[in-house]
């Protein structure tokens, strides 16, 4: 009855600039681009992947961290089965926005509870030597928060980039079973409300 | 338990003017509060209420007293603190990260209007509430402003006035629209009749479609009117999307994203609707494509001699329309951008763009010593100044870089885009930096190979482009707005597809629109279609013509493939870099050539290309040839002119 889902919808949110498209570039076509554009509006990328022997296609959404494109961006964030809260080590300020991200994120992203959604943390650009946020401080953010995963990642040189969404991977798969024993498929269909809509378990 | 409602539209400056009979005792006093409309599960109301100050505790609000749809706002003490607080919990959460736009209070129901006549809650004395499904009628009257008189079905009373000092009554009715019929009374037109869907049909296809239908009831409840034809082929995609399973169903719905956007993007949906007769289509018959030729791009030795001796361009007409045929070779863009973009006037001569352009240069190190001169302890204090700096240095960083002009560590080319941003923030410091200019001054900045020149130039462009940036993003509204009425009317089929995958709204159009094809052509290309759109030739918005013109090209894959939501953002986002810059331009002008030589042209499209604003030049009509473009620019050399020019600043007019 719980057939796992096939298809997974994770999110990078952060400040401008702290590597979330490097990320996602780097994750689906092994490749850094030190060219690559500042981010318009809104994008995503697919990759498949296999877990537990079934196939997973992650759909990976990026999009422009400006506070003037808040509403043209957060309606994206519906659906969500992951969000990766990524920040800059060579950026303290990036680190301190990081609960705005995250309220932002369950403010729109209307989640069930917002006390157990998968979040996944990312420390971008370790490959760089002067570092404005400590391992240490960032560990302990994520333990204070929810208890979160937390990666130190590279998007230039690949570092831990595809562990953290392989994790990602593991924690939204984690939520849904969870989901889907707490919410017997009779109430699903009693209360069909947006918000329920893990959809058809079929 | 308070519950979550939440708000559609909200307007303030509303009033209301009680007359002696209706309990005010001073004839002068006017009430002002604000109006909303409130979703609450899937019930619209419409609420007024009343700014607290403005209430005189003596004031009694008797109309509409005996429906019981009429529900007070402010309720009982006990419970007013309580409601107030959630209020404020809301509001401090607001301010912090200002991001809520949803309000919870509680509410009372009275099913006999005496009780809120009875209460001595002053306040809250002039509040209503009225669901719309109660609704009769609104009358529009105008005194200068526009006044609502709102009507209710089962009272013969009405609603007091309701009193739009500050506009927006429009606006109100446009989202009323989302959720109701609004049809012109036969005898009275200032009156528009109300009705509500019929309930007990979305309920039917709640029942008819099982379980993982959940997209289509969830898409009745929020809009359950199937008398488009959009609709109809809504349903049909839905029941088809359930019945084939597919992939999307395990995830969320994207109309709920969709849903949001359409929230975010208001008065889209009404503004599809020609008529006020709602459910009346309009489709426009076009005739055949004619084919179009693009013209060679205007060279060096053509140009020189367009000007007389002492400078002037003499015949600015013939000018624009050669460079919308076939644009300009690269050697005369310097020149020839500086007059396209209005830093130059046509009209001037070789001495008066001289002196011109010295003074410009005085005002541009001015303004650029501003920023060059404040002190890291003073820019501390600044946050606005911090965030535009750190802003535009990250994204001058990622700005064309594989552009010569641009690439490598430490190219002139990025000090240059960085220093110009930064003094356009002292040029207009309410704007400041917004994500996306960088890529409006890459491509000026290069063909000018000056800072002063490419600074004022940009200076133009961006009172074109203004809109798009500021902090309501109208601009952005505006366009997606009237490219999906172009495309609704231009091509209803397709619209209609893209209506039933969710995206009428046509989001996957805003990097386009946003700064105009930069991010989808070749550098080169881009060179070529700004200045053909900046000869504001053959119509306003030909900019929309050219979104029409490669969603043409493009809706054939997308209906055969069926793609969704998704699929068509990653499609369009796709299309970058792969597009042809000659086949779009030519496409674009044959649209523009079919729907000029249409007879009966809904008024919304000459709106939108301004053939309605064309001033007819009658002795130079010349039947069979190429419209003739006439000078309609004000002369504006200095960019300094956007308050009194339209939004489109380079607006050609011909005579037909
Ligand atoms: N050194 C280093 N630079 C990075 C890394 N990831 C991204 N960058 C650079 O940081 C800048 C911002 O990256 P981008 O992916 O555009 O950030 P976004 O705004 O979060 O999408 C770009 O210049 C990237 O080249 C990284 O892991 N290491
Ligand atoms: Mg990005």
């Amino acid at each position: 009855m719980t057939a796992r889902k096939s298809l997974l919808k994770v999110i990078l949110l952060g400040d401008g600039g702290v590597g979330k498209s490097s990320i996602m570039n780097r994750y689906v076509t092994n490749k850094f681009d030190a060219h690559l554009f500042h981010t318009i509006g809104v994008e995503f990328l697919n990759k498949t992947l296999e877990v537990d022997g079934n196939q997973v296609t992650l759909q990976i959404w990026d999009t422009a961290g400006q506070e003037r494109f808040r509403s043209l961006r957060t309606p994206f964030y519906r659906g969500s089965d992951c969000c990766l809260l990524t920040f800059s080590v060579d950026d303290n300020q990036s680190f301190l926005n990081l609960s705005n991200w995250k309220k932002e994120f369950i403010y729109y992203a209307d989640v069930k509870e917002p006390e157990n959604f998968p979040f996944v943390v990312l420390g971008n650009k370790v490959d760089v030597t002067e570092r404005q946020v400590s391992s240490e401080e960032a560990r302990l953010w994520c333990q204070e928060n929810g208890d979160y995963p937390y990666f130190e990642t590279s998007a230039k040189d690949a570092t831990n980039v595809a562990v953290a969404f392989e994790e990602a991977v593991h924690r939204a798969l984690a939520a849904d079973d969870k989901a889907d024993h707490l919410i017997p498929t009779d109430t699903v269909k009693l209360h069909r409300k947006p918000r329920s809509a893990t959809a058809c378990c079929s | 338990m308070a519950e979550l409602l939440k708000v559609i539209f909200e307007h303030d400056g509303i009033f209301l003017h009680p007359s002696p009979d209706e309990g005010s005792l001073d004839e002068d006093l006017l009430v002002s509060g604000f109006i909303r409309i409130l979703e609450k599960d899937s019930e619209i109301l419409v609420e007024y209420r009343p700014l607290e100050d403005s209430v005189d505790p003596s004031n009694i609000l008797c109309a509409g007293q005996d429906s019981s749809s009429v529900v007070e706002w402010a309720q009982c003490p006990g419970e007013k603190s309580q409601s107030r607080q959630l209020l404020e919990t809301q509001q401090s959460y607001e301010t912090e990260w200002d991001m809520v736009n949803a309000v919870s209070f509680r509410k009372k129901n009275y099913t006999n209007g005496e009780g809120s006549l009875n209460h001595s809650h002053e306040r809250s004395r002039w509040a209503f509430s009225v669901n719309i499904s109660d609704l009769r009628s609104i009358t529009v009257k105008d005194e200068g402003w526009a006044f609502l008189i709102l009507q209710l079905k089962d009272s013969s009373s009405s609603l007091p006035a309701l009193h739009f000092h500050q506009g927006g009554s429009r606006e109100f009715l446009d989202s009323l629209r989302r959720f109701a019929l609004l049809t012109e009374c036969p005898e009275d037109e200032t009156c528009l009749l109300v009705s509500t869907p019929n309930k007990a049909l979305s309920q039917s296809f709640e029942n008819l479609l099982d379980d993982n239908s959940f997209g289509l009831v969830h898409k009745f409840k929020r809009d359950p009117y199937v008398t488009t034809l959009g609709s109809f082929s809504k349903v049909t995609n839905y029941i088809y999307d359930a019945l084939r399973g597919t992939e999307e169903q395990q995830q969320r719905p994207p109309e709920e994203v969709a849903d949001l956007l359409g929230e975010v993007i208001p008065g889209l949906e009404i503004n599809q609707q020609e008529e006020p007769g709602f459910e009346v289509i309009t489709r426009i018959d076009l005739g055949v494509r004619p084919p179009v030729r693009r013209a060679e791009p205007l060279y060096a030795d053509e140009w020189s001699k367009l000007q007389d001796p002492e400078g002037r361009i003499e015949d600015e007409v013939t000018l624009r329309q050669r460079i919308f045929k076939g644009g300009l070779c690269h050697a005369v863009r310097k020149e020839a951008w500086k007059f396209l973009l209005g830093y130059y006037p046509w009209t001037s001569t070789l001495e008066e763009r001289k002196s011109l352009q010295k003074a410009k240069t005085d005002e541009y190190f001015r303004m650029k010593l501003q920023w060059k001169s404040i002190s890291e302890e003073q820019e501390r204090r600044n946050s606005r100044l911090r965030d535009y700096r750190s802003l535009i240095e990250k994204d001058v960083n990622r700005t064309d870089r594989t552009n010569r002009f641009y690439e490598g560590l430490n190219n002139p080319g990025l000090t240059l885009l960085h220093d110009i941003l930064m003094t356009y923030c002292m040029y207009d410091f309410d704007l400041g930096y917004v994500q996306g200019m960088s890529d409006l001054l890459s491509p000026i900045l290069y063909v000018m190979e000056n800072e002063v020149d490419a600074f004022w130039c940009f200076v133009s462009f961006m009172d074109q482009m203004h809109q798009n940036f500021e902090e309501q993003m109208q601009g952005m509204k505006t366009q997606l707005i009237q490219l999906s009425t172009l495309l609704r009317l231009l091509d209803l089929a397709f619209w209609n597809y893209l209506e039933s995958q969710e995206s009428g709204y046509l989001y996957f159009c805003f990097r386009w629109l946003l700064i105009r094809f930069k991010r989808e052509l070749s550098f080169q290309d881009v060179l070529r279609l700004w200045e053909v759109m900046w000869t504001g030739l053959p119509c306003q918005n030909f900019h929309l013509l050219v979104c029409c013109a490669i969603l043409d090209s493009e809706k054939q894959k997308i209906m055969e493939e069926n793609y969704g939501f998704n699929e068509i953002l990653k499609h369009i986002n796709e299309l970058s870099m792969k597009l042809d810059i000659k086949e779009i331009l030519q496409k674009a002008e044959g649209i523009y050539l079919q729907i000029r030589s249409c007879k009966d042209l809904p008024h919304s499209i000459s709106t939108i290309l301004g053939f309605d604003t064309e001033r007819r030049v009658s002795n130079q009509t010349d039947p069979g040839s190429a419209p003739r473009p006439v000078p309609q620019q004000d002369v504006c050399s200095n960019g300094h002119c956007r308050e009194n020019r339209p939004q489109n600043s380079c607006r050609g007019v011909f005579t037909s």
